[in-house]
């Protein structure tokens, strides 16, 4: 239920082994949450804004050396919420 | 302008650079105009809500059936939207597909199944014909984009626009600033193209996760909020959009899902949808939204979704049109450890948006003239964010009429831009300065999920007199103390702009749903004190503008188009 108090989860995992930091993440991700220092071939890319994530993998499918799995969280993949309480509150 | 401003001076002033903005760019640069884009993204080719790829096309290609030409959809128009639709606009809609459909195609987009040689063609969402093409659209933005820089537009990248200029009802230009660079921008501009999009994050899903969601959650109802505050009226801001999604992960894939033969159940092993519509899973999307939220609240949840009895071949098709549509399903199942061609696929209800409430050609947002021009001269809007919307052709074609539109206009306009005030545009920036000074004061974290609850809990699916007044006055409330925002750098400014944006069209969404007093289109305008859909008094356009003490309402009889509640046409009417 508490799913906020939960440590935000980084959906972006990036191997470093195989990362060329070549900034395409950083340039394709359409929610701003990849930065990764321009000319700078040392320095690997940053997951800034990790609960900020559509989930999309517009990343994963760019990255040339396959660097990049993304990772669902528990309450996406085994997900316990009762959808009648989205379904509003009846106030007459 | 003082220096430390950027200053533009462009003929057509784009903001978004998805398929709507783009293909309204493009007629423009044709025509020779200086075009100048803003955009929340970096990479044109993958902007806006299908920048992963899309998996249908929606046209009529007048191949030579009764089904296939423009008149026939036309005359199905009023029972899909049950009533409620400009049927000027949308009939232009549909007469300009086949042309459209056609320029994209020569763009280099490639419609056709390369295992048949031909169109896949399906039938889906209560559609009179098979007018969804099935293909594969991982490079359809790619091509448009392409397109777009070809005509060497200005694209100004990670840039948001803040606030439209306007003077006497014209607009002339916008403010806008990168939130990378902190750089600002004061652009002078003859026309403005709103293609903005949608309105995500707006109430709560299943993992609780604010940007898990079925469309874009960076689409944020920044042009209809900028629209209003200009003055422009907003039309069927009532209906709220819903769909069916993998329980845990709002994404996309329904049309293939029933196009292609699935089925839903319920806890009962029942396949329900029949008993709500004789067109089954084949019904309109607010259909089977509504059915399952009925079976929800029924008691027969959860609800399944079944692919088991398909076809092999069926099924391997559905797999990779699903990946097109969300490139990241096939690993969302696979770490669920769900296969969905042998077992049942637990479903829920996704969030709300705001889009166009599950029918076609309905759109809500801007109300748009034949021409995609809004009730303010010179600002025009299309795709998701106006008021026929028809997923990603009815941007394609409605973004194409505009920027056709903005052509005529800037051509019929002479006469020098007004100047734009600098006092004004520096409150703007002061304002986004102060959200970084501020040291104590809400987040915009705070913000959106006291709108999302309470849009959930009294704006949803289930509303009332006396809910919507609660939830009209939690959100003025919340209003007011946006005045105690903060952020630590510039993307949380940028966000801080996007949640008051999500925040501004759930109040338009309460007091359009306040005032119409009735219910259509089942759970997307479902009022439980007035639950019959009353024909006789509510065949009728509900519009939503700035008023003196904020929105305002007034109504349209569907039998006139919008463009004549506009006040720039009372002197031509």
């Amino acid at each position: 239920m508490s799913n906020q108090a939960k440590a935000v989860h980084n959906p972006i995992r990036i191997n470093p082994e195989t990362c060329v930091r070549c900034n395409l993440c950083d340039w394709i991700c359409p929610g701003d949450l990849i930065y990764k220092e321009e000319d700078n071939r040392e320095t690997l890319p940053v997951i800034k804004y990790p609960d900020e994530c559509w989930y999309c993998g517009l990343c994963q499918s760019i990255c040339p050396t396959n660097a990049i799995t993304i990772i669902f969280p528990e309450q996406m993949v085994r997900n316990k919420t009762d959808v009648v309480s989205l379904l509003g509150k009846v106030v007459e | 302008m003082k220096e430390n401003w950027t200053t533009l001076d462009t003929d057509l002033l784009v903001v978004g650079g998805g398929v709507a903005g783009s293909m309204a760019a493009i007629p423009a640069l044709e025509a020779g105009l200086k075009v100048t884009i803003c955009e929340k993204g970096k990479v044109l080719d993958h902007c806006g809500s299908i920048g992963c790829g899309v998996d249908h096309y929606l046209t009529v290609m007048d191949t030579g059936p009764e089904w296939d030409t423009p008149e026939f959809l036309i005359k199905h128009v009023p029972e899909l939207t049950d009533g409620i639709v400009d049927m000027a606009v949308a009939s232009r809609v549909i007469r300009e597909m086949p042309r459209i459909f056609r320029k994209i195609e020569s763009f280099g987009v490639d419609f056709k199944d390369p295992k048949i040689g031909t169109y896949y063609r399906l039938r889906s969402f209560g559609l009179p014909g098979t007018y969804h093409i099935n293909f594969d659209g991982t490079d359809f933005k790619k091509h448009i984009g392409e397109r777009v820089r070809k005509g060497k537009a200005t694209v100004l990248m990670r840039t948001m626009v803040v606030q439209l200029l306007t003077e006497d009802n014209r607009a002339y230009g916008a403010l806008a600033f990168n939130f990378r660079t902190g750089e600002w921008f004061a652009i002078r501009a003859k026309a403005v193209v709103l293609a903005a999009g949608d309105v995500n994050r707006i109430s709560r899903n299943a993992s609780g996760l604010a940007f898990d969601s079925w469309h874009l959650p960076y689409n944020t109802g920044d042009a209809q909020a900028m629209g209003y505050h200009s003055g422009a009226a907003l039309a069927n801001m009532e209906s709220v959009e819903a769909t069916l999604t993998p329980k845990g992960f709002s994404c996309q894939g329904l049309n293939a899902l029933v196009s292609l033969g699935a089925y839903f159940v319920n806890k009962s092993g029942e396949r329900f949808m029949f008993k709500y519509d004789k067109k089954g899973e084949n019904a309109r999307r607010a259909v089977i939204a509504d059915a399952a939220i009925n079976e929800y609240l029924l008691g027969n949840g959860p609800i399944y979704l079944d692919c088991r009895h398909l076809p092999e071949a069926m099924l391997d098709h559905m797999e990779a049109t699903l990946q097109v549509d969300r490139y990241t399903l096939p690993a969302y199942y696979e770490q669920k450890g769900v296969k969905f061609r042998e077992e049942l696929v637990e479903i829920s209800v996704s969030e709300l948006s705001i889009r166009r409430s599950g029918v076609y050609f309905r759109g809500s947002g801007l109300a748009v003239d034949t021409n995609g021009e809004t009730s303010v001269e010179a600002l025009f809007a299309a795709g998701d964010c106006a008021t026929v919307s028809g997923g990603i052709s009815g941007a394609a074609v409605l973004g194409h009429i505009a920027g056709e539109g903005v052509v005529q206009r800037v051509r019929a306009t002479s006469g020098a831009l007004p100047e734009i005030d600098i006092k004004a545009a520096e409150m703007v920036r002061a304002q986004s300065a102060g959200y970084l000074d501020r040291r104590d004061g809400m987040t915009w974290k705070q913000l959106e999920d006291e709108t999302r609850q309470t849009v959930t809990d009294y704006v949803g699916v289930r509303r009332s007199e006396k809910g919507l007044k609660l939830a009209l006055d939690t959100l003025q409330a919340l209003a007011k103390r946006e005045a105690h925002l903060k952020a630590d750098d510039l993307h949380g400014v940028m966000r801080i702009h996007e949640s008051r944006n999500i925040r501004l069209n759930a109040e338009l969404m309460a007091t359009a749903s306040l005032a119409r007093k009735e219910t259509r289109t089942g759970s997307s305008h479902l009022r439980l004190d007035y639950p019959q859909t009353d024909d006789r008094n509510w065949r009728k356009f509900v519009i939503v503008e700035r008023g003196k003490d904020g929105p305002a309402v007034r109504t349209l009889s569907t039998d006139r188009p919008l463009a004549d509640a506009f006040a720039r046409n009372a002197a031509t009417v």
